[in-house]
Formats: C-alpha cells, structure tokens, sequence
C-alpha cells in the first residue's frame, strides 16, 4: 500500500505530468500515422530516456505505447489505413460508419473501448499480475498452434461474406509467410536473392501497402463509382455515440478486455488475434450480427477494448517474468535493463517504488489518451472532408517515409508500392485484405509451434487432445467451424419450409 | 566568359577538396558519427552501443548518432557499414560469431566481404550458459549428460536459432558428451525462457546475460557456462571446464570501422574506445547489465575474428549445421 501511496505521489509531479502529457501526445501522433508503429514509438522514446531518472522514463514508455494503440484506431475508422495490425479489425466497422457519416460516433466508441480496455487490464496489473503471469508458462507449443488456427480461422470467418476468397487471401498470406530463413534447419526458403527477406517477408510494408496505398490510390484515381466524389463523399457528423449505445456496448467491452488482456499475457501472440477473437465473439453475440461490416458500433468496441487491454497484458509477464509479451515490450525491456532495471519478480520487492509509479502513470496515460481523444475527435473528423486528390497524396506521404522508417530500407518502399497495387485489384475484385495480412502474422506462430510440438513429441498428434488447455481450444474450434454451418443449414431449411417450391 | 568562370568553379572545388582532405584528419571529427547498429533499439546489442556513445561523446567531442539498420540477423547492417565511406564518420557494431560465419553460411547470398570490415575494439563477450528450470532434477552438468545419455534424442534443449552462437555451443556440448538430443529452435531469449520456465523443453541454452536476471532470482539454474574462468555476474555457476567439458561459447560485440578509414583517423578513434572502456562509469553500467567486458584492440581483436573465422569454418566444412 506504501507503494501505491508513493507511487501517486511521484506520478503528480509537475514533472511527471509534464512527461506523461508529452509522451500521450506523441504516442497518438505515432498511433494515427500509417507506417509508424507502437514498437517504433517506443524504440524511438529508448535514446531520449537515456539522460532521465528511471520513473520518468518508464512514465514516458508507458504513455507512448498505450496511446500510440489508441492512436491507431483513428486512422483506421476515417481512412481506413490500420497503422498496425492491431487496427485492422477497429477499421472493418469503423470506416463503413465513417462512410455513412458516422464517423464522430465511432471515434467515440472508439476511445470510449480503448479507455475501458486499458483500465482493465493495466487493473489486472496491479492487482493479479504474479497469478496470471501462470498463464503464459501453461500455454505450450502445442497451444500456441491450436491458437493460431483459431485466429485464422476467426479471420476467415469474419469477412464470411464471400468465404471463398477470403480463404484464397487467407492462403496467399500463409504463403507469404513461408518466406525467409527457417530458424530449424536454417534452410533460405524463397529469398529470390534478396537478404532483406532473410527475416521473412517483412508485415508492415505489406500492411502499409494493402491498406493505406491503396487507400491512397482509390482516393487518387477516379474510377466510374468507386472514387468518393460530391455524392459519395465522406460526410461530417458532430455527436458522439448515444449513451444508450455506449450501454450496448459495456458487455461487449467488458468480454474483449479479458480477452485481450489474456492474449496479450501470451508471449509472441500478437495483437490482432485478440482484435479478432473479441470482434467474433462481439458478432456472435449480437442480436443483429448482420450489421458488423457494414457499420455497426458494437464492432469498433469490442476491437479497440481488445487491442488496449493487450498494452496491461503484455505488460504482465514482462514485470513479472521478465519475458516480453510482445515487440513493444521487448524494447520497454532494453529500456528498463538500461536504468538498472532487471524485469523479474524482484521488480515488485526491490525496485516495487518506481514499478508502481508505472503502474499508476499507466491509468492516467488511459485517461488521458480518453480525454484528449475525446476533445479532438470533433476535430480529427474533418479530415475526411479534404478532398480525395489532396489526402491520396499526403497518405501516400506518409506510407513511403514510414515505411522506409521502419528499417531504413529502400526495398521495404518498393515492397509497399507492390503491395499498394494488389491492394487495389483485391478490393476492386472483392477479396478481403485482413486475412491476407493476418495470416502473414499468425502463419509463422502456426508453423513454428506446430514444428516444435511435433519435435518435442516426436510426431505424435494426440498431444493435442492430452493437455486440458489444449483440449478446449481443439473443442473452440470445432465449435466456431460446426456452428456456421450449423446455422446455415437450419436457415436453409427453413427457407425451404417458408418456400417449399425452391 | 562562361567557360571562364566554369574553369574558376572547378577550380576552387579542386582546391578546397584537397584542402579539406588534409585537414580532414588533424580536425576529425568535425561533424557527428554515425553509428550503425544492426540489431533494433532496445535490444541488448542497441543498449551497449548507446552506452559506449554516450561515453565515446563525452571524449570525442563530437555527437555520435545511433542508427539501427536491422535485418536479417545483423546482414544489412553489416553490409551498410562495410559500403560506408571510410571517412571516419561512419562506424558500426558487429557481433560475432555472426559477422564471421554468415560469409560462408550464406556464400550465395551474402552482400559483404569480412575484408571490408575494419574491427576496432571489442567491449562485451557474453557467454553461453546451459540451464534448466528450478525444479528440475538435475543439478550438475553431469547429471544432465546421464540423463540425456539414458534418453538419447528425447531430451529437449532450446536454442535461438540454427547456427547462432547458442546453437553452435549445444551442438559442441553434445559432441563433446558424446549425446544425442533434440534441439527445439525458438525465436529469441523471450520465448524459449517462457518455454523452460513453463516446463515445455527440458533444458536451455542461450546468453548469459539475458539469463542472468533469471538464474539470480532462482526461477532456473545453470548447470554450466561456457566460458574459460567463472563470470562475475553468476559467481556460483561452474564452468563448463570445471566440470570436465571444456567448451568455450561466447556472443562478441565490438565496435568496426569501413576498412579503408585513414589510419590517422583510426588511430583517433582507437584512442577514444580505449578510454572508454576503461572509464569505471562504463564498467558500471554495463555491470548492472550483467555484460562482461573483454577489451581486445585492432590486432587483438581482428585475430581473434580470424581465429573464429577459422574454427567454424572448419567445422562448416566437414559438417556443414545448415543443410542445404
């Protein structure tokens, strides 16, 4: 309790608040760019802690990566240009209500998710941190694959409109995924001659490019009916979400912060399975689930209270433990070894002051992300209303910098604009990009944690069905495969009892 | 007229290009270094190189501008610094064994030749320790050796990587034991420690000093470090020697230049990297990151390359660990 005490005190310094301003704003400055990820926005804040005292650094950490999370999410909802992703599932819903005029309201659900998300789980944190850091150590190769399968096949699932092509994009991204060194055999599989692919095809350019340049060339090239001209154009909308919509969504939120609070706890899981898991599950749920992807509240919700409860999660076994749960922590870890600062459980004993003091900066960086969010959402909005040959360009901009940011590498830019224009073919041809970039994100967590049970098995499948865990997921996913053809069937047949004549 | 003031132009350029060359050496370094680091921020090969800048700063009198041009596995930053114009204002990182193998692992693909790396000093050898978890059974290195002997091929040690340094230390331990085991690649320190402490694999090889943290809370214990004398962070751990198995594996970083840099110009840096791992605040920090400081200079450190080099070449040769 001295700790805690403590801790506010060292959090309402001038000082402090100074830092957590600043790093908020910067956080979602680095959030809303396309190509500027959380993981860079920590990087980039390493070099600046290096002349500060270790709780202002990690107060500043902090900041910057719970609300470059945030931050994400407004792109996604008004252009459509996930930055990460961990957005891309906040952008299924909320670019149609951004389309239909909505858009003020989704970035308020938006926030409003992200808040609730980031709460939950930075109160996980506190509270029962050393008891779900057990969860990471249960979760075994075997569960990692079962997993990964889920996610996919969740993926899939989710853009069901046309299954078909969505399990072809699907394909083609778990294809992609096989590129690059194989760390078992240390075989160079697909390389083409190129050592920038020796780490495998590298996400985020592709992201960059399936979403926001081809984004950009949509709003660039005028095509008959797909430009958004006078009639089509974004349109501007002032209210915040309804509190009765906000009411809606409470449990929705609330089932998404566990999950990704549990996701994120994970070590190597990623974001975007926890995105779509709680979007699923919220379309499930819902009393119209014909809704989601055309522009339903309740979509943007459940993936933005997932992918910030992820921020609390990843945190969890990376104090407790000292394994990272995700990219972003693994650079929170170089920043706190730097200072001193071995993560582990002595974290909580020894050094429990300034460990607290980042807890504590953690609920006030979520408030303020809110807040801020908030306020300039009415603003933020207008950014639709720049005319497509304007805002085509500048998005483009900011894709080329970002993605040669990411490792200062002219083949990633060129990579971008490959992937910018089978981005824009896919769309005109109906295949949904998401599980493309999904699968490029889940294949090799499939693949290798496939690879690695099977060799510490050797080779034999049961293990999957004789671990408790991974017997509920094998029984998950059974499940999340029989039900839609379940419900087809039954839908079917009572098309055919209404209409015997069909 | 034109053609006169043309002539003045190219003219001048000459005269203030030599000009500039002579006194490039006596005022280096008139602008800030940038220092390119092949691995990303935050890792533990970014966090030394932003210490030594801190402190190199501080003597040089120059601002030194970290860079980090990552990818695979250290490669492109490599190949960036041995392109680089050896001017001084450019130097690098280089970690071996990587640097050294990747040469002949990657004959096809490889975009630099180790001739063009220019070594300076090495700051940090990290040595390789083999550990269980805290409830395992099995508390010396021989103990492990006869179980995995009672089992051969079951038992299951991770390493981060085929023909990283971690895996080339499990792959001697187990020719020296003369063992069969079956080796689980992980992606980085994060996952495979998660898998040891989660009772997923049996045993774990990797650095020390990310293993450190780990064996000094008591979560896992080091059956052996592969090093030649016991390492100071981890007091109580045997080495491998000690116990009558004598391998010596290490993770190397130090600090190169593009070869070719103006020898009045190396010597300037040399100068520098010498006072600051000496200085005791570098020591210090370093210290608190359980990273042992092993300083060989120029010579020093560029036979110990070739001896690298060398022995897993050889190695490679007979028995390549990459099967092609």
């Amino acid at each position: 309790m001295d700790y805690l005490l403590n801790a506010i005190a060292t959090v309402f310094t001038f000082e402090a608040l100074l830092v957590l301003f600043l790093g908020t704003l910067a956080g979602m400055i680095i959030g809303m760019l396309p190509g500027l990820s959380s993981t860079m926005g920590v990087a980039l804040c390493i070099p600046i802690t290096f002349n500060m005292p270790p709780e202002l650094s990690l107060i500043l950490l902090g900041a910057v990566y719970v609300s470059s999370v945030y931050g994400g999410s407004v792109t996604a909802i008004l252009l459509r240009t996930p930055g990460t992703d961990a957005s891309i599932a906040t952008s299924l819903d909320g670019f149609p209500l951004t389309s239909s005029g909505r858009g003020a309201e989704a970035l308020g659900i938006a926030t409003i998710g992200s808040l609730f998300g980031g709460l939950f789980s930075t109160l996980a944190l506190l509270a029962i941190a050393p008891l779900l850091s057990k969860v990471a150590l249960a979760f075994g190769p075997q569960e990692y694959t079962l997993l990964a399968l889920g996610g996919l096949i969740t993926v899939i699932g989710v853009v069901s409109d046309i299954p078909v092509k969505g399990l072809i994009a699907a394909i083609a991204g778990l294809m992609l995924a096989t590129i690059g060194l194989d760390n078992f055999t240390g075989a160079q599989r697909f390389l083409f001659d190129r050592p920038e692919l020796i780490d495998g095809m590298p996400l985020l350019p592709v992201l960059i490019g399936l979403f926001s340049v081809s984004q950009a060339f949509n709003l660039c090239v005028p095509v008959a009916g797909r430009v958004l001209d006078e009639n089509t154009k974004l349109r501007f909308s002032g209210h915040f979400p309804y509190f009765h919509d906000i009411k809606r969504c409470l449990r929705t939120m609330n089932r998404s912060s566990v999950i990704g609070t549990i996701v994120g706890i994970l070590p190597g899981a990623g974001t975007s399975i926890a995105a779509f898991i709680s979007y699923n599950e919220a379309r499930r749920k819902s009393k119209n689930p014909e809704n989601f992807g055309k522009g339903e509240l309740e979509g943007v919700a459940a993936s933005e209270a997932a992918n910030n409860a992820v921020t609390g999660g990843t945190l969890i076994p990376t104090l407790t433990l000292g394994i990272p749960g995700n990219a972003v922590t693994a650079v929170f870890v170089g920043g706190l070894t730097i200072h001193g600062l071995i993560p582990g459980p002595q974290l909580f004993t020894d050094f429990a002051d300034i460990t607290y003091t980042l807890i504590m900066s953690l609920f006030l960086a979520n408030i303020l992300f809110a807040v801020l969010g908030l306020i300039l959402s009415r603003h933020l909005v207008h950014v639709t209303r720049i005319p497509g040959a304007l805002l085509g360009p500048m998005i483009l901009i900011f894709s080329i910098i970002g993605t040669y940011a990411l490792r200062n590498e002219m083949f990633d830019v060129w990579l971008a604009a490959l992937f910018g224009v089978i981005g824009y073919f896919m769309e005109r041809w109906r295949f949904p990009t998401a599980p493309l970039v999904i699968a490029m994100v889940l294949g090799p967590i499939l693949e290798v944690n496939f690879r690695r049970s099977m060799q510490i098995s050797d080779w034999d499948l049961t293990v999957f069905f004789t671990r408790p865990i991974s017997l509920a997921l094998v029984c998950m996913i059974v499940a999340a495969i029989a039900y839609p053809v379940w419900r087809h069937l039954k839908h079917k047949r009572a098309l055919n009892q209404v209409n015997p004549v069909n | 007229m034109f053609k006169k003031t043309l002539l003045c132009a190219a003219v001048t350029v000459v005269a203030s290009a030599v000009s500039l060359s002579s006194a490039v050496a006596a005022e280096y370094p008139t602008k800030p270094i940038k220092m390119v680091v092949a691995f990303g921020a935050g890792g533990s090969t970014d966090t030394m190189a932003r210490i030594f800048a801190k402190y190199a700063e501080k003597y040089i009198g120059k601002r030194i501008i970290v860079i980090n041009k990552t990818g695979a596995g250290g490669e492109l930053g490599w190949t960036f610094l041995s392109r680089a114009k050896p001017d001084g204002y450019t130097i690098g990182l280089i970690n071996s064994p990587g640097v050294e193998i990747y040469p002949f692992t990657r004959a096809e693909t490889i975009q630099y030749n180790l001739e063009d790396i220019r070594p300076l000093v090495n700051v940090v050898t990290d040595p390789g320790v083999l550990a269980v978890s805290a409830d395992s059974p099995y508390k010396t290195l021989n103990d492990f050796v006869a179980h995995i002997k009672a089992n051969p091929g079951k038992v299951t040690v991770s390493h981060e990587g085929v023909g990283g340094d971690d895996h080339l230390a499990a792959l001697t331990f187990g020719k020296k034991a003369n063992v069969d085991m079956n080796f689980v690649a992980f992606n980085g320190n994060a996952e495979a420690t998660a898998a040891l402490l989660g009772g997923h694999i049996d045993a774990f090889e990797g650095n020390m000093s990310e293993a450190a943290a780990q064996i000094k809370s008591g979560a896992v214990r080091a059956l052996a470090v592969w090093a030649p004398e016991r390492v100071s962070a981890i007091p109580d751990v045997q080495t491998g020697r000690e116990q009558g198995m004598d391998i010596i594996s290490a993770a190397s970083r130090g600090i190169a230049v593009p070869a070719g840099v103006p020898d009045d110009i190396y010597q300037k840096l040399m100068e520098t990297a010498k006072k600051v791992v000496s200085d005791e605040g570098f020591r210090a920090e370093l210290a608190k990151l359980n990273m042992p400081v092993n300083p060989m200079y120029g010579k020093d450190y560029e036979q110990f390359m070739q001896t690298t080099h060398d022995t897993l070449k050889s190695i490679w040769d007979v028995e390549p660990w990459i099967v092609k």
